[in-house]
């Protein structure tokens, strides 16, 4: 399994719920685990962090453990069981 | 035609009991932009740096830019400048509201208040007149009591900017509070109010602004308009959630100090974020005066043990009556932001203060007899009776109010205060975001994040996403915030449109207003000029360049938590960079060559 955790925008529209369990699969990417997030939800989520061309956002914030996937591989972050992904929608402040 | 200025300056005369008309220097306001450049030129030009930031010598500028009071974006913004007493540097705090568009409108750019009433007074503006009258009945009300008060004797529609009994009482980081929630907050200039008998300034104003280029003007609004409306962040995010969305944000980057910063992370940051204020004390999002952001926060306490209304609390506030003190009690930040507004006093030092003394406490060097109660990391009461206390000038709270290194430089441990050049950092570790580090270090009014948000790039990627790691050209990425910041603070902007627009936005609105036919590179240059002004006051104030460093737990400790684990500032690694991307020699000192170019030597 593989644990999703979601802020800002994204958890306002799920009503508050804070995270959300999906099974793992060999050679599943960040990008793949939102497409199978995305199926399993009634509304449209995803496009509040990715454009329609799959191009991250300007201030999403898609952390895998902790590291920011711009950092790695982005959407093609490979990712194993066990693994934390969270979403942040963009946002800011000071 | 206008030029987005009225081209007067209102002097008042706490000795003499007078308020004069003056022209505005027009010359200083095409190189200083306005607000907090302009009024910043008029401070250097008219008070001795070295002078005592409590004494009658000091002067307290309240300054818009030219912008300020226009549509078409975020800008009602004023600033007030400043000796600081927290710090002995240059001060300028910024705020919103409406008080800074009413004071635009009521025919005067900007106000210079110089030496010290005998007794307290308030200054009354109605357009164009203005007059010194007594606040005897007003000392010692709280800033909400005040505005309301002297609405119901000046004018029902009068914007009014206060101080608290924490200004009156010399709290060092005193706020000057406008329209009962929004806060000129950092560096004490409430304090230099109160240390003027100076209660509030309550303007009514009927005018406008026009600009020199109406149609130009009203084109690059509605462009400035429809940008902050699309971008995700200025559009949705901070509408919906506010400035709180980053507690998580930045504890899952190993980044809120947790403390008195002994850790990076907080296990309870769940209990104190933006998404937890939605679900609980929050009732709406609010604007400053015609501001399509509208970040502010309207909340209301439900809560058994505390009562109360306001706004807020911010991301800042939620950290420094929150994390760093290890507090994760909701409703007890939130009335303790209450009490801030109230008394009128710095939300992120008081906090800051707090954990400072809280880890006093756990290391026995102030005992319980002393505060008058038990003070350990979490104990959300012993904070808000702490708050009180300081806004109050009451018992252990007259040594908060000293704030954080004053505090642990009475016990002999300075390096337990943490700030830079006396001023407390604010909500993002300066070991785990190399770049933040660097940037309270070199601030010009002390640990700041609003002086070059370098956690914009560092965390949220934007403009682009920066390693926090990298040390690699973060000292031209400090200078270039730095920069941009003190151009879009002196034209009266609100600082959070730069997450959506960029300089060449901005250059089309002061361009449009003003009549200046600038470049880019032209107002960057003139954020430069603002920025090396602002040293030189410092620098002839006599804080030494010593002083661009950091606490010793910063430089050396490492972080023991979360994924920035084994951390410490690279500091000493970037300093020579940045002095050098600043055209300053390798003690930090502007060249007179740098300062030839900009126009200051
Ligand atoms: S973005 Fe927020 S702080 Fe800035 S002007 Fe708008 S409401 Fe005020």
């Amino acid at each position: 399994m593989l644990r999703l955790q979601f802020y800002g925008l994204l958890r306002l529209m799920l009503s508050g719920k804070e995270a959300l369990d999906l099974p793992w699969q060999e050679g599943d990417t960040v990008g793949r685990i939102l497409e199978k997030f995305q199926a399993v939800e009634t509304i449209p989520l995803t496009h509040k962090l990715i454009s329609e061309q799959g191009i991250l956002h300007a201030g999403t914030i898609i952390l895998l453990n902790r590291r920011n996937i711009l950092h790695l591989d982005k959407l093609d972050t490979p990712v194993r069981d066990g693994d934390v992904l969270a979403l942040f929608p963009p946002g800011a402040g000071g | 035609m206008g030029n987005g200025w009225h081209g007067k300056l209102l002097r008042v005369n706490l000795n003499e009991k007078s308020c004069t008309t003056e022209a505005l220097n027009m010359d200083w306001a095409a190189a200083y932009i306005g607000g907090r450049g302009l009024a910043t030129k008029y401070l250097t030009e008219e008070v001795d740096p070295a002078t005592d930031a409590l004494g009658i010598d000091n002067k307290l500028i309240f300054a818009t830019g030219p912008l300020t009071g226009t549509y078409g974006a975020a800008n009602g913004r004023y600033m007030v400048v400043t000796k600081s007493p927290l710090t002995g540097t240059v001060a300028c705090s910024n705020s919103g509201g409406y008080f800074p568009c009413e004071l635009k409108y009521s025919g005067f750019d900007m106000i210079i208040v110089e030496g010290k009433a005998a007794t307290p007074l308030y200054l009354k503006i109605h357009n164009q007149q203005a007059e010194l009258v007594d606040a005897g009945h007003l000392w010692g009300k709280t800033t909400d009591e005040t505005e309301d008060l002297i609405r119901a004797e000046f004018h029902g529609d009068a914007k009014v900017a206060c101080i608290g009994p924490a200004g009156e009482n010399q709290v060092r980081f005193a706020c000057i509070i406008n329209d009962k929630h929004r806060a000129a907050g950092r560096s004490g200039v409430g304090t230099v109010m109160g240390s003027k008998n100076l209660k509030a300034i309550a303007v009514r104003g009927t005018g406008g602004v026009t600009a020199a280029s109406p149609t130009g003007f009203r084109e690059a609004a509605r462009e400035t308009l429809k940008m902050l409306r699309q971008h995700p962040v200025t559009g949705e995010g901070l509408p919906a959630l506010g400035t709180a969305i980053l507690v998580n944000i930045i504890n899952q980057s190993g980044a809120l100090p947790t403390n008195n910063s002994q850790f990076g992370t907080f296990d309870k940051a769940e209990d104190i974020s933006g998404e937890r204020l939605v679900q609980t004390y929050l009732k709406r999002n609010k604007g400053c005066m015609g501001c399509v952001i509208a970040c502010g926060r309207v909340t209301k306490l439900t809560d058994a043990r505390f009562t109360g209304k306001g706004e807020g609390p911010e991301y800042e506030t939620l950290w420094s009556l929150g994390a760093t003190c290890g507090i994760s009690d909701m409703a007890a930040i939130v009335k303790a932001n209450y009490l801030c507004d109230e008394y009128g006093m710095d939300t992120i030092t008081i906090g800051s203060t707090v954990a400072c003394a809280m880890e006093l406490f756990q290391r026995g060097l102030i005992t319980e007899a002393e505060v008058g109660m038990p003070l350990n990391f979490g104990d959300s009461d012993a904070m808000v009776k702490l708050v009180e206390m300081t806004g109050k000038g009451e018992g252990f709270g007259k040594k908060i109010g000293l704030g954080s290194y004053r505090l642990a430089d009475s016990y002999g441990v300075p390096e337990l205060s943490m700030s830079v050049k006396k001023q407390e950092f604010p909500a993002y570790d300066g070991r785990a975001i190399q770049g933040m580090g660097l940037e309270y270090a070199t601030s010009n009014r002390g640990a700041c994040h609003v002086r070059g948000y370098l956690v914009s790039p560092e965390i949220l990627g934007l403009p682009e996403k920066l390693d926090p790691q990298a040390i690699e050209g973060k000292a031209a990425w400090a200078k270039a915030f730095q920069d941009v910041t003190a151009l879009v603070d002196s034209a009266g902007v609100c600082l959070f449109t730069t997450f959506s627009i960029g300089v060449p936005q901005v250059t089309k609105l002061l361009n449009a207003i003003t009549g200046s036919t600038c470049s880019d590179d032209q107002m960057m240059v003139a954020g430069d000029r603002i920025w090396n002004m602002e040293r030189l006051f410092n620098l002839k104030a006599g804080i030494s360049p010593a002083q661009d460093t950091l606490p010793k737990r910063i430089l050396s400790e490492p972080l023991p938590d979360g994924p920035m684990k084994g951390v410490v500032s690279r500091l000493p690694e970037m300093l020579p960079d940045y002095y050098s991307v600043r055209g300053w020699d390798v003690q930090g000192i502007p060249t007179t060559e740098k300062l030839q170019t900009l126009g200051l030597a």
